[in-house]
């Protein structure tokens, strides 16, 4: 019977199985265990080497967008071929933009088209130089315009354009290449006195094409010519304007005009570089000489515009390559200033070619020699020795993929160009550069623009201040606030009270940022700007207003006393907050009647102070409130965890709360309050939408609170759908990416060797 | 008589009384606390029952009793640490040198400064060892640099840890052993000069050999100092105090003179506890 069983029988068989399983079965169970235990350990390690792996490869992918802009320049398969044409001098050549034609004209007026690759001859055409005459000069205008001229020894020139015509029978790409003479079949007359032409320059624009010349008798003229379509008649008319210019100091060895009509330069024998101002060519008279190469004995040799003819590329016989512009000072006087030098050409420059699109060029120099430069980043990409001879010819093809050259031995030559990203240079990244027009060198992004002769301007650092502006001001608001918020929540309020605050505000924290974005830009600018006397009105009343009421809190009376416990006295600073607000802003008019002549915005444009409606003050605020919630989060908890045993070490030994919370509190808390405002400046760093919206995204580089700026997260929202996919500009906005990326890790790994070091220091016990 | 005595002390070390007789006299002393009729509450439970006591000057007063009696509430009241928890709430009075303490007038850091506190567990702060005992004499305004180098040292020194210590003063004190860090918060609530200091249990995280270092300075301390002690340990409530204070479930049962307690306590409930009986 049961009953019978002793209590100590029954605990043994109670130890000796009826609890625990069966041998086998624990045996099985260990097995088990230890399978989940290797799962897991297994599912933790990949989750974290994933974490790694994929930011390394974030990284990685970056880098790989980014390379290609630091890459040089590449010459590649060269390909030579006997000159199509007569054994002649050759003047010009030029490639078609697909580089399936090119054109060459020679010294006796005879142009043959041929394929570049193989030298296949395609065409042969005469520019049409009468017998009577003889080629004295050659010039050609902006390549794009694809126009060239001839100076002949009677005093006419002879115009021609070499064009190509794109069809698509079976769908295959067919260029058809013809030339064109746009003055008419015969040469025009420049020089009514028929003097030779020595020198030559011709240019053309909406308003005509213009042909300047030096003639044997040392004049200057010019002469613009307006070709006209007949209605009646179906005849070219063709009207001419001629003007005798000063004459030049010395000899002219190269006459350029640019596409405004208003620009004329002169480089001579000497070295030096004199700029005509033909803006009312009557009246043309020489503004400024300058020399340009340094040294005895030296000329000018070669000397081109670079695209949209503002700059001037200034070759020289000693091999130096030096980039020229009109630089206007006070007086509006345009003066020839020196921007920028290139990487000196082993031996004297015998030809300068641009880049049909962007700001490049290419020259060649007496020592067989191809360079391979670009304006704007000042980047030399190539120089490289292609010939024994002095190049004689050389030309870039339209996309900037092949270039074309003769040396003089009756052969042509071709090689295939790799040059997809000159425009950038570290240098020019983060430094000062002379963009055209400007006045002096300095930080610019402006990436696009309507015109095609548009000199994009990369400098990362306006994007770099304006990050860093954004995040100061929003730090500036969100810091004071969200810390001693935590500080008071924390250590001050009632439980019952935290327990509502902190989730509120960490709530906050989901609210999208576009809608913040979308009310700091739309609403809170325009609010800020009409009211902008109710910013400062707040930010001293706020205060002083709280202070008076903690003094006013000491007389309270004793039901009060009664209904609000400790701990909840923050709750009646609600109703003070709300009413300093509306007497900001009730009181904002007024105080601008007193004070700022009705309009406080318009007073500070008059003292000097640039305002923008969506500025740093609106980005401030806007971003504060995004950043808030992260700060009080992580400060509150690091506050929250000062071990009890320590402040009440602190009040036990007769320290107030206060002093407690100055001399223990924050000390011990002080590496979470740290990482807490470096994750909200990183925060604010890589924030997007909501300086998008509300930073009105100008690329200024200043810390007036009350201008915008650009950041690097809205520049690349705003400009990354627009670049063109493996572009310089796209890859330069990776680039942008990891800059961003890398403040955020350096930002964090600085915070995180700090917090560490704090830890260590006042760690908790 | 002698029988019970053995009996009781048994286990306590030879001779623990052996030469000390119950001498002192509550009647003959200066008292510098005097609790009538404290009641204590935290929301709905009473945690201090009824507590009458006087606390004689400059001698040890031990409280003991089991887990839960109240006897570390009944030492957080004289400086006023409950005040620190929301639902806590005291009815009676406290008087030091005969002034209430729960009176609103009163200043309570002042108070806290003038009754010391030294925690069960060792509470250094994280900075340096001068620092921590500096620490309550800038709260009090000394900024002589001269005056605080040399409270620090005659501080540390009757906390007998200045031989160990005066060669890294600059050092953080999170690097002290925790007898030493015991030894570094009884020197930082001595700095202050307070004239009560009350001691929670100042020895139950520590070895033996740190346990009997404090129990040393407490027998020196009580020159100057009005000292209360809460401890589990009977050996050393015997060793340490003149008085001592049983209580059980927040009651005071007996409070009366050590020797006097431990060999012929009036209740029976104070022996049981003291022979192990209890529970």
């Amino acid at each position: 019977m049961e009953s019978t069983d002793t209590p100590g029988a029954k605990s043994s068989r109670v130890n000796s199985g009826a609890v625990l399983p069966g041998r086998e079965a624990r045996r099985r169970l260990r097995k088990v265990r230890m399978g989940k235990d290797v799962l897991t350990r297994l599912l933790v390690s990949i989750a974290g080497y994933g974490v790694v792996i994929s930011l390394a490869l974030i990284f990685i992918f970056l880098f790989a967008e980014v390379l290609p802009i630091l890459r040089g320049a590449n010459l590649e398969s060269p390909t030579s071929y006997s000159n199509p044409g007569p054994a002649v001098e050759t003047r010009y050549i030029a490639t078609e933009r697909y580089q399936e034609s090119a054109v060459r004209f020679s010294a006796d007026g005879q142009v043959n088209f041929f394929d570049p690759r193989s030298g296949e001859a395609q065409l042969e055409e005469q520019v049409g130089i009468p017998e009577t005459a003889t080629v004295r000069s050659f010039a050609f205008a902006e390549p794009r315009t694809r126009l060239v001229a001839y100076g002949l020894s009677d005093g006419t020139v002879a115009v021609a354009r070499h064009e190509y015509a794109l069809t698509y029978p079976d769908d295959v790409r067919l260029v058809t290449p013809k030339l064109e003479k746009p003055l008419g079949e015969d040469p025009v007359v420049l020089d009514d006195e028929g003097q030779p032409i020595e020198v030559l320059a011709v240019q053309e624009s909406a308003r005509g094409t213009t042909v300047a010349g030096y003639t044997a008798d040392g004049r200057m003229l010019m002469a613009r010519y307006e070709a006209r379509r007949s209605m009646m008649t179906g005849e070219t008319e063709l009207t001419r304007t001629v003007h005798e210019l000063p004459a030049p100091p010395s000899v002219p060895t190269r006459i350029l005009v640019d596409t405004t009509m208003r620009n004329l330069l002169v480089g001579d024998a000497q070295g030096f570089l004199h700029y005509y101002d033909i803006s009312q060519p009557d009246q043309a008279v020489i503004r400024d000489s300058k020399r340009v190469i340094e040294g005895d004995m030296v000329s000018v040799t070669a000397m081109e515009f670079l695209l949209g003819s503002v700059s001037v590329i200034v070759g020289g016989s000693e091999g130096s390559v030096s980039q020229y512009f009109l630089v206007r000072g006070d007086d509006n006087i345009g003066r020839i200033t020196r921007i920028r030098e290139f990487e000196r050409h082993p031996d004297s420059i015998t030809t300068i070619f641009p880049e049909y699109s962007r700001k490049g060029f290419v020259a060649g120099d007496a020592g067989g020699n191809v360079g391979i430069h670009y304006g704007t980043s000042a980047r030399t990409l190539k120089i490289e020795n292609v010939s024994e001879n002095p190049i004689a010819n050389l030309t870039v093809s339209p996309r900037n993929n092949g270039i074309l050259y003769t040396d003089g031995t009756g052969q042509m030559h071709h090689a295939e160009l790799w040059n997809r990203h000159p425009e950038v240079s570290m240098k020019a990244l983060w430094n000062k550069v002379w963009y055209e027009g400007r006045s002096q060198p300095d930080y610019v992004w402006q990436s696009s623009s309507a015109t095609d002769e548009f000199e994009p301007k990369f400098s990362l650092v306006p994007l770099t201040v304006g990050t860093l502006k954004a995040a100061f001001y929003a730090m500036l608001f969100a810091m004071p606030l969200a810390i001693f918020g935590a500080i008071y929540t924390a250590y001050f309020m009632s439980p019952k009270m935290r327990g509502m605050v902190k989730p509120t505000i960490e709530v906050m924290e989901a609210l999208p940022t576009v809608i913040l974005g979308f009310l700091a830009g739309l609403w809170m600018a325009p609010f800020l700007e009409n009211h902008l006397p109710s910013v400062f009105t707040v930010l001293i009343m706020m205060p002083l207003a709280m202070l008076a009421m903690a003094w006013l809190w000491r007389f309270r009376p004793a039901w009060i006393k009664h209904h609000i416990p400790p701990g909840w006295e923050a709750a009646i600073l609600i109703p003070v907050v709300l009413v300093v607000g509306w007497f900001a802003v009730w009181s904002s008019p007024l105080i601008e009647v007193a004070f700022f002549d009705g309009n406080m915005r318009q007073w500070l444009t008059d003292v000097g102070i640039t305002y923008d409606q969506r500025n740093a003050l609106v980005v401030g605020v806007a971003m504060g409130f995004a950043v808030i919630p992260t700060i009080f989060s992580i400060a509150e908890d690091a506050v929250f965890n000062v071990p009890k045993h320590l402040t009440q070490g602190s009040l036990a030994l007769g320290a107030t709360p206060w002093q407690t919370v100055i001399g223990v509190v924050l000390l011990t808390a002080s590496p979470g309050i740290f990482s807490a405002v470096m994750i909200g400046f990183g925060r604010a760093v890589g924030e997007t939408m909501i300086v998008l919206m509300a930073t009105g995204n100008s690329p200024v580089v200043n810390f007036n609170i009350f201008e915008g700026m650009r950041t690097l997260s809205a520049n690349i929202a705003v400009e990354m759908p627009e670049a063109a996919v493996g572009g310089s500009h796209y890859r330069l906005l990776f680039l942008a990416a990891l800059v961003l990326f890398g403040f955020t890790f350096i930002l964090n790994t600085l915070a995180e060797v700090v917090r560490q070091r704090l830890r260590a220091k006042y760690s908790s016990l | 008589m002698n029988e019970q005595q053995q009996s009781l002390t048994h286990g306590m070390g030879a001779g623990m009384f052996e030469g000390r007789k119950s001498t002192l006299s509550l009647s003959r002393e200066d008292i510098t606390i005097q609790v009538k009729d404290l009641n204590l509450f935290y929301g709905k439970d009473q945690a201090l029952k009824n507590v009458n006591l006087q606390i004689p000057s400059k001698r040890v007063t031990a409280f003991i009793g089991p887990s839960g009696c109240g006897k570390s509430t009944l030492l957080r009241c004289f400086n006023r640490m409950n005040d620190l928890i929301d639902i806590c709430r005291i009815e009676g009075a406290i008087e030091l040198e005969g002034r209430e303490i729960y009176d609103a007038s009163v200043d309570v850091p002042e108070l806290r400064r003038r009754v010391g506190m030294v925690f069960q567990k060792p509470n250094p702060f994280p900075k340096s060892i001068y620092e921590n005992i500096a620490y309550g004499l800038r709260l009090q305004g000394v900024k002589s640099r001269r005056k605080l180098d040399q409270v620090v040292e005659q501080a540390l020194r009757r906390a007998a840890l200045w031989d160990e210590v005066k060669d890294r003063l600059g050092d953080n004190a999170l690097g002290l052993s925790g007898g030493q860090q015991q030894r570094l918060v009884i020197a930082r609530a001595i700095a202050i000069e307070p004239e009560v200091l009350l001691l929670d249990e100042p020895a139950s995280a520590l070895d033996p050999i740190s346990t009997a270092k404090i129990e040393e300075l407490i027998y020196e301390l009580k020159e100057e100092y009005t000292i209360m002690i809460v401890t589990h340990n009977m050996q050393q409530a015997a060793r340490v105090s003149d008085y001592t204070a049983y209580m059980y479930m927040g009651e005071m049962i007996e409070f009366g003179d050590t020797v006097k307690v431990f060999t012929n306590p009036s209740q029976k409930a104070t022996e049981d506890y003291i022979t192990g009986r209890y529970g």
